[in-house]
């Protein structure tokens, strides 16, 4: 998968690269909007990361412009203003969706994977990790066989930590998509690392292999690790 | 065209006031020469008529029949040269018997006209043939046992001389009168302006700087010492938000220097060392928990600087108090679960409230989650929904079973930065923006929000939001009533 990073910022520009490599993405950056257009008009990529204020001119601008070219291509804008009427300026010049910095790594290459899969469907009806699986038809919840009782939230979070399995996801994450937080500023954290905690007590107590863990100042990942235990 | 308009109101006052006494003045004067005009012509009628009286007993016809005008009474010859009458006599059929020699070939009226000076003197203006215009009276006469018309005309001219002479006098010194009065009007619009100009020049003084400083109020200037009482209500408004932005900058660059410095000091020391990846990810993890911190406190900072911009829309609706309260409780539930703490609902189902859910929602959530992280570990709070019978207002009262607040900074916990207890660290207390964005969000909603000492001690806090008596309202109970039955 081919990724075009826009930023002009060097540090935060080589740091999306590293993260993205890290991934499995393959990764050009441009680095001002000229050369950004001209890659775009050039080259094929499956997506793009575009940081809408560039010193020469705005990264809406160059989205337009490959849009009008008839570029079909996700593009996700990366901002520093997040005003209701920029998000709606930038939804509106073609954008598939949008980012505020700073934000959390793992909510980038959330999005970003959630933009690669659109269009192509995929709500299994069967979630698992090992011995853990989730029926969605019955919202039922096993580990080993063994039934586990979870509250509607607890389901829910899980199932988005399953979705997201392997890979770590944020509080703002889980506040926006499991608890649907709009507020940015609406402190919830400690009824995030509540309910974390409750699940994890739920799913994890008693079995050797322990899958939910806390990433320091990052948040969470749902992922086996035979090797720590 | 564009009329010149002067800048300085004491000219302009001058200007009015001199155009005004101008105007006045010419309208006196042209009634006054109407007037004397009207009296002049009156009295040379008089004259006229007299003098025809005069001249009827100086006619006479000569043997031959000829109509002749004695001359032989004056003293002096010459006087005869200072008679300014022009004399016509004619008989009723029109023919001229006589015309003086002042008068010579001109006429004063071709035609006799129908019953001329039968019943009077038929006063009347004419123009001679010769452009000359005259007053002219008329007469009829028998002399001699003969009928003829006399005609005395004496010319206008001197009228109009005299005219003109009396408008002079009148015109003549308005240029002065209007300058005196020009000066004088200045002189005082400048005497009555200028405690204006010094309040200016106190008021141009005042900067951000010295804000403290008021202007000063003189009883005895009447209504520019309301506007200088007016202005000082405004200048301390103004040093009041000074002070509060002041004081504002210094507590956030405070809150932002406190996790910035923690994360320069943890990279630092964690650099200095040798360590193994998992510490080196125990340092680096450390450092993104500050970095969070900044994010989370700049996301409040915006936040409120945009509701102070007033750049938040409100998307009102009529929803049931009841629900916003739920919601709350069964967010924290988790929370108060594993804190041992219990948190009761007391809610009128039916009250309903109207405002925008998300922000009444941010305020409560705010609010009650500051009454959890002060209510020690298996405490209570109370959660109540109200209607207060004298206002009609819905009432959300959040009441904790914590310390309390001392009274004397009741009224300070919405103020942003605000710590009741400055010594709980910033990942027990917050930042202290969550009851200031609650305050701002009620008070978009035409709300009130207030702190109270609670009966167990406590903190209390309540939100009082409008009555919803709206259309909406009724419809929507309506609607229930009916799903309900």
């Amino acid at each position: 998968m081919r990724i075009l990073v826009v930023e002009d910022e060097p540090k935060l520009g080589n740091a999306l690269r590293e993260g993205l490599e890290q991934e499995q993405y393959d990764v050009t950056l441009a680095r001002t909007a000229e050369e950004a257009f001209y890659l775009l008009c050039s080259e094929r990529f499956d997506l793009v990361t575009l940081d809408v204020m560039l010193p020469t001119r705005s990264g809406l601008e160059i989205l337009a412009r490959v849009r009008q070219n008839g570029m079909q291509t996700p593009v996700l804008l990366l901002t520093a203003r997040d005003s209701v009427e920029d998000r709606v300026m930038g939804l509106d010049s073609g954008a598939d969706d949008y980012l505020v910095k700073p934000f959390a790594f793992p909510e980038l290459l959330a999005r970003i994977r959630a933009l690669l899969r659109r269009g192509s469907a995929e709500k299994a009806p069967r979630l698992n990790l090992g011995s853990l699986v989730m029926d969605s038809a019955s919202r039922s919840v096993t580990r080993d066989g063994a039934l586990i009782e979870l509250t509607a939230r607890e389901y829910d979070l899980l199932e988005y930590l399953l979705r997201n399995q392997g890979s770590v996801v944020s509080r703002e994450m889980l506040s926006r998509n499991v608890w649907k937080e709009t507020a940015r500023a609406t402190p919830i954290d400690n009824v995030i690392d509540v309910h974390v905690a409750r699940l994890r007590r739920k799913i994890d107590d008693g079995f050797e292999s322990k899958l939910l863990h806390t990433v320091r100042g990052v948040g969470f990942i749902l992922r086996e690790e035979p090797g720590r235990v | 065209m564009k009329l010149f308009v002067p800048r300085h109101i004491r000219t302009r006052l001058t200007a009015a006031f001199v155009g005004v006494l101008a105007i006045v003045l010419l309208l006196y004067s042209a009634a006054a020469g109407s007037i004397l005009l009207h009296d002049l012509r009156n009295q040379m009628v008089r004259y006229a008529i007299q003098d025809l009286e005069t001249v009827e007993g100086l006619l006479y016809f000569s043997p031959d029949g000829q109509l002749l005008l004695r001359d032989d009474y004056h003293n002096h010859p010459e006087s005869k040269l200072v008679l300014e009458r022009l004399v016509e006599v004619r008989s009723p059929d029109g023919r001229v018997l006589l015309a003086n020699s002042l008068l010579g070939h001109r006429s004063l009226g071709n035609q006799v006209i129908q019953n001329e000076g039968e019943n009077g003197y038929s006063p009347r203006l004419l123009t001679l043939a010769d452009g000359v215009r005259v007053q002219l009276v008329s007469r009829r006469h028998l002399i001699d046992g003969r009928p003829v018309i006399i005609r005395i005309a004496y010319e206008e001219k001197p009228l109009w001389d005299q005219l003109q002479a009396g408008l002079m006098a009148l015109v003549l010194p308005l240029p002065l009168i209007l300058s005196l009065a020009a000066v004088g009007g200045f002189l005082l619009a400048s005497q009555a302006l200028k405690p204006i100009e010094t309040l200016a020049r106190k008021a141009e003084a005042i900067t951000s700087e010295n804000l403290h400083e008021r202007l000063p109020v003189n009883p005895s200037d009447g209504e520019l010492a309301d506007l200088a009482r007016v202005f000082n209500t405004v200048l301390v408004r103004l040093e009041q938000s000074f002070e509060q932005l002041r004081r504002f900058t210094s507590d956030a660059s405070h809150e932002l220097r406190t996790p910035l410095a923690a994360m320069r000091s943890v990279g630092e020391v964690g650099l200095r060392k040798d360590a193994d990846a998992a510490a080196y990810r125990d340092v680096i993890g450390s450092m993104l928990e500050e970095a969070n911190q900044l994010t989370r406190l700049v996301d409040s900072l915006l936040a409120i600087a945009r509701a102070d911009a007033r750049q938040v829309e409100l998307r009102k609706a009529v929803f049931p108090a009841v629900d916003l309260a739920r919601e709350c409780v069964l967010l924290f539930e988790a929370v108060l679960d594993e804190g041992d703490q219990r948190l009761t609902l007391e809610a009128a189902e039916d009250e309903v409230v109207c405002g925008d859910w998300l922000l009444l929602r941010q305020a409560l959530v705010n609010v009650v989650h500051n009454a959890i992280k002060y209510t020690p570990r298996g405490g209570a709070i109370v959660l109540r929904v109200i209607r207060s019978t004298a206002t009609g207002q819905v009432i959300f009262e959040v009441e904790d079973t914590g310390p309390g607040i001392p009274v004397e900074a009741l009224e300070k916990v919405f103020d942003r930065f605000f710590r009741a207890d400055p010594a709980r660290s910033r990942e027990q207390g917050g930042a202290g923006l969550g009851l200031s964005i609650a305050r701002w969000n009620v008070a978009a909603n035409g709300g009130e929000i207030t702190a109270h000492k609670g009966k167990t001690g406590g903190c209390l806090v309540r939100i009082a939001l409008p009555f919803a008596a709206t259309e909406h309202d009724a419809r929507d109970r309506g609607s229930t009533l009916q799903s309900v039955l």
